[in-house]
């Protein structure tokens, strides 16, 4: 344990310290600046306590950062509009909509491309290139053409473009994973006289669990980045991405970073929770712990 | 469509009955105190005394009102008329139905350190500018002024402002685009003292256009039902925002419990309706036909890339607000 | 409804042509190769025609790909000004500068192992993160020209390919490390010749990653300010406009751009790893 927590506190820590004096560094223009417009001088001592409250300050010092995530975690009932949780939660939603709804692509298309050769060849280049279309740009589009279709709810633009990023990594890893085995386990298969479909139930579904796992990570992450995406410019109104959107708007950099690490805060809880699905699914497979 | 189609139906068999009817509207931004007026109309239950189930979309910066109205997603939106006019010539045939912001709240706010006291002084200057279809007024004005905004020489340098003033704060821009009622107190609020600005009004220069206004479907108007629903919704939209007016300050708290970020202040949206009392003061709704037709000569006068190519015919009708003001 | 029914059975011969090309000895072949996809292309925009032509879908909804090609054809400097200002000014130069740190700092802690371990774990968390949120606290610091959208780039390519790169590093066996040792090599020798050609599959797996991320981060940043050339700006402007055919050009050239890049990355990637047995066909 001490060997894994102590080089992760001090990496934490130089960070930390770089971050202050960044802080100091960048935030001390605008006290100069206020104090020529003031017709006053400040000395060096003065200067750097003026850089650790500003109210909207360059790069606001860590504990600033921390106060504001504070005070919109546990200064609100998580009801409350003005909570994170609140936001947090929406955002949350969003993601494993969407995250949902790319596993459902992913795998579904994989289970094609592998069956049907006419597949492989046609969609995958395609798959390929939709994942270097940058997202952004089809957002407003995405929200109009299914507004179009009658689609009201806000959450089905944002679940597509999070399933949209989401689905490729499944995808590819479970192609590779219904491809894993090898040829003297298929024809083992053969031998038994396994039909095509048992042959996929039996093998190579089981097969492709591990890869299946291992995508999830990237996927989740994904979705993460597709939810937030999406409700910063599709007019989106909850949500963490929607404050930095107000908080970038409304001049409120506080507002912008507390919602930057409640995300990240989100991304370290969604981690964690597919590794422990993914954990609990490889022991009751019979796997390595 | 199919919304519609059955909230006209319903009128038709109710035949004024206490039937609820149906209206989205589509707001050109956030929620902020800019749309005071329709939130005030929901929450105060004039839309309810009227029989109407408004529904308020909020927008956001990859919103187009044009477009999620010519989508279906909403009955009427509130744009700016330069937008308005130029979605129209695109095939979207807006009319503009109700006008409750009087004058313009755009200005450009500059630094004085740079130099600038007057129009004339913005040769080779760096001015920032929203984007998204509120690019219109400035071009126009450019244009009039003789300043090239391809970056050339002798003219100014355009930069696309985000969504908010920073440019000006990190001396980024010369000038920033700000409104009355609400970037122009962000510099305020970061600390620069009002003597150190110089602001140019668009009111002031001659040069302002039409702003929120409510917009709605040219061939929708030909349907009586419809105008009779947009009559009650202008009536009650204005009872709002004359409410508005007369209190700001509880017109700013119901803005603020309808802001679904929650991220908005108090003391913004405080600030933000006392300013926007003052150009929705004077409206009563109408449009001033005499306003729209400068606002049309401003953006055709846009040099060689005009805003709209011709002058629109049937861009506005006084229909609704003639039987909403009676 | 002509257009919606020729567009349909457009797609259902097209498909039949691509399974028996796919089934055949043709479609083992290099052209086969080709055609399957492009045909399978064709088909989605022919079919995207006839819905667009057949239930009279509005152009500032969603214009016909026919008036897409048309804004492409009409407007080529527009879109090669906003190509450079975005994609080779600041998605190539964050990408050189991301990855170039990214290297240079997996090769400074490569020979402490304590800050190796701490970095790894946190490099993991922030790769994972929705950087993209960066992107207005940066254009704040660099201004709105393309130095901040290549800082934004910079940023989001770093942590793949600096985990990568790590993981990469102590991708080479003991056995093989014990070779160089008993041939005297000194630490930069054997990090030249064995540690960093064993560290280049994990390496072009950031980059691959980088190279999509790329593109999204210099086009977010622009939503953010940007001068009035580039991709993000037009994109945003044009929804602004109305001006559908120009943005969904936009959208073509960047995903044109896109997987050029990408594919560029990849022939590298043959040609510098090509013992490892996933380039071995």
């Amino acid at each position: 344990m001490r060997e894994k927590v102590l080089p992760v506190l001090s990496v934490l820590g130089i960070i930390v310290v770089i971050w202050y004096a960044a802080a100091v560094w960048m935030n001390s223009t605008w006290v100069y600046d206020q104090a020529e417009r003031a017709g006053t001088t400040v000395s060096f001592a003065e200067m750097v306590p003026q850089t650790m409250a500003q109210d909207r300050p360059l790069l606001p010092p860590p504990h600033q950062v921390v106060k504001e995530l504070w005070k919109g975690v546990a200064g609100q009932a998580v009801t409350s509009k003005r909570s994170l949780v609140y936001h947090g939660f929406v955002t949350f939603r969003g993601t494993m909509m969407g995250f949902a709804l790319g596993i459902v692509m992913g795998v579904a298309l994989a289970v094609s491309i592998v069956r049907f050769r006419v597949m492989d060849m046609s969609v995958m280049p395609w798959a390929i290139i939709s994942q270097t279309i940058p997202i952004v740009a089809l957002a407003p589009m995405i929200l109009t053409v299914s507004n179009q279709l009658g689609i009201d709810n806000r959450e089905v633009p944002k679940a597509i473009i999070s399933a949209y990023l989401s689905f490729f990594p499944v995808l590819v890893s479970m192609v590779k994973g219904l491809r894993s085995p090898d040829a003297m386990q298929l024809d083992l298969l053969r031998t038994y006289n396994a039909s095509e479909s048992e042959t996929f139930w039996k093998l190579r579904l089981p097969a492709s669990m591990p890869y299946f796992f291992a995508s999830l990570k990237v996927a989740v992450a994904a979705a993460l980045i597709g939810t937030i995406v999406g409700e910063l410019p599709t007019g989106a109104i909850e949500g963490l991405g929607a404050r930095m959107l107000i908080g970038s708007q409304f001049g409120e950099p506080l507002i912008m970073w507390a919602a930057l690490f409640a995300s990240a805060i989100l991304a370290g809880m969604l981690i964690v929770l597919v590794g422990t699905v993914e954990q609990v699914a490889r022991r009751r497979m019979g796997g390595p712990a | 469509m199919k919304k519609f189609l059955t909230g006209a139906l319903f009128a038709a068999m109710a035949a004024g009955a206490a039937q609820a009817e149906d209206v989205t509207l589509q707001l050109k931004w956030v929620t902020q105190a800019q749309f005071a007026g329709y939130y005030v109309a929901k929450d105060k239950g004039f839309y309810e005394e009227e029989g109407l189930n408004v529904t308020i979309k909020p927008g956001g910066p990859d919103l187009a009102p044009p477009q999620v109205i010519a989508g279906g997603g909403a009955d009427v939106i509130v744009e700016w008329m330069p937008a308005a006019l130029a979605a129209r010539e695109k095939g979207v045939p807006l009319v503009n139905i109700a006008q409750p912001f009087a004058s313009s709240g755009m200005m450009l706010t500059c630094l004085k350190e740079t130099g600038i006291q007057s129009p004339a002084d913005f040769a080779d200057k760096t001015l920032g500018v929203w984007f998204f279809g509120n690019e219109y007024p400035f071009l126009s004005w450019m244009s009039q002024l003789g300043l090239a905004t391809d970056g050339s020489p002798g003219g100014v340098t355009v930069l696309k402002q985000g969504f908010n003033v920073d440019p000006l704060l990190q001396k980024q821009a010369a000038c920033v685009s700000t409104m009355t009622y609400n970037e122009y107190w962000q510099v305020i609020d970061a600390g620069i003292s009002p003597d150190d600005l110089v602001t140019f009004k668009y009111e002031d220069q001659g040069v302002a256009t039409l702003e929120d206004g409510l917009y709605v479907l040219e061939d929708r108007l030909a349907d009586p039902a419809f105008q009779e629903t947009m009559v009650k919704f202008v009536r009650a939209s204005m009872k709002g925002w004359k409410y508005a007016e007369a209190n700001p300050d509880e017109a700013a708290m119901i803005v603020l419990e309808n802001d679904e970020t929650g991220a908005q202040t108090e003391n913004h949206q405080k600030r933000m309706m006392g300013e926007i009392a003052k150009l929705t003061a004077g409206s009563n709704g109408a449009l001033d036909v005499a306003a729209a037709e400068r606002t049309v000569a401003s953006l055709l006068s846009g040099g060689s890339d005009p805003v709209i190519s011709k002058a629109p015919e049937g861009a506005w009708t006084s229909a609704i607000t003639d039987k909403a003001l009676q | 409804m002509i257009w919606l029914g020729g567009a349909i059975l457009f797609w259902l011969a097209a498909w039949a042509v691509n399974a028996s090309v796919a089934g055949s000895a043709a479609g083992r072949s290099r052209a086969g190769r080709v055609f399957v996809p492009l045909l399978f292309g064709i088909t989605v925009l022919v079919l995207w025609e006839g819905v667009v032509r057949g239930f009279g879908v509005q152009p500032v909804i969603l214009p016909a790909p026919s008036a897409i090609w048309a804004r492409i054809v009409a407007s080529p400097e527009v879109l090669w000004a906003d190509f450079v200002q975005t994609v080779v000014k600041g998605a190539l130069t964050g990408f050189v500068m991301g990855v170039g740190a990214a290297f240079a700092m997996a090769i400074a802690i490569d020979r402490v192992p304590f800050l190796q371990r701490g970095l790894l774990p946190i490099g993991n968390f922030v790769a994972a993160l929705p950087i993209v949120g960066l992107a207005p606290i940066l254009v704040m610091w660099f201004g709105f020209d393309w130095q901040s959208k290549a800082a934004v780039v910079l940023v989001m390519v770093f942590f793949p390919v600096l985990v990568n790169l790590v993981a990469g590093l102590q991708a080479s066996e003991r056995m093989q490390r014990d070779l160089m040792a008993t041939w005297g090599a000194g630490y930069w020798q054997a990090l030249v010749k064995l540690r960093l050609p064993a560290a280049m599959p994990f390496f072009f797996n950031g980059l691959k990653i980088a190279t999509t991320l790329a593109l999204i981060g210099a086009i977010v940043a622009e939503f953010f300010g940007s001068p009035i050339v580039g991709m993000g700006f037009r994109i945003s402007t044009e929804v602004g406009r109305l001006g559908l055919d120009m943005v969904w050009a936009e959208i073509a050239v960047a995903a044109l751009a896109g997987s050029v890049f990408y594919g560029a990355v990849s022939v590298v990637e043959r040609w510098v790893t090509f013992w490892h047995p996933a380039q071995r066909h």
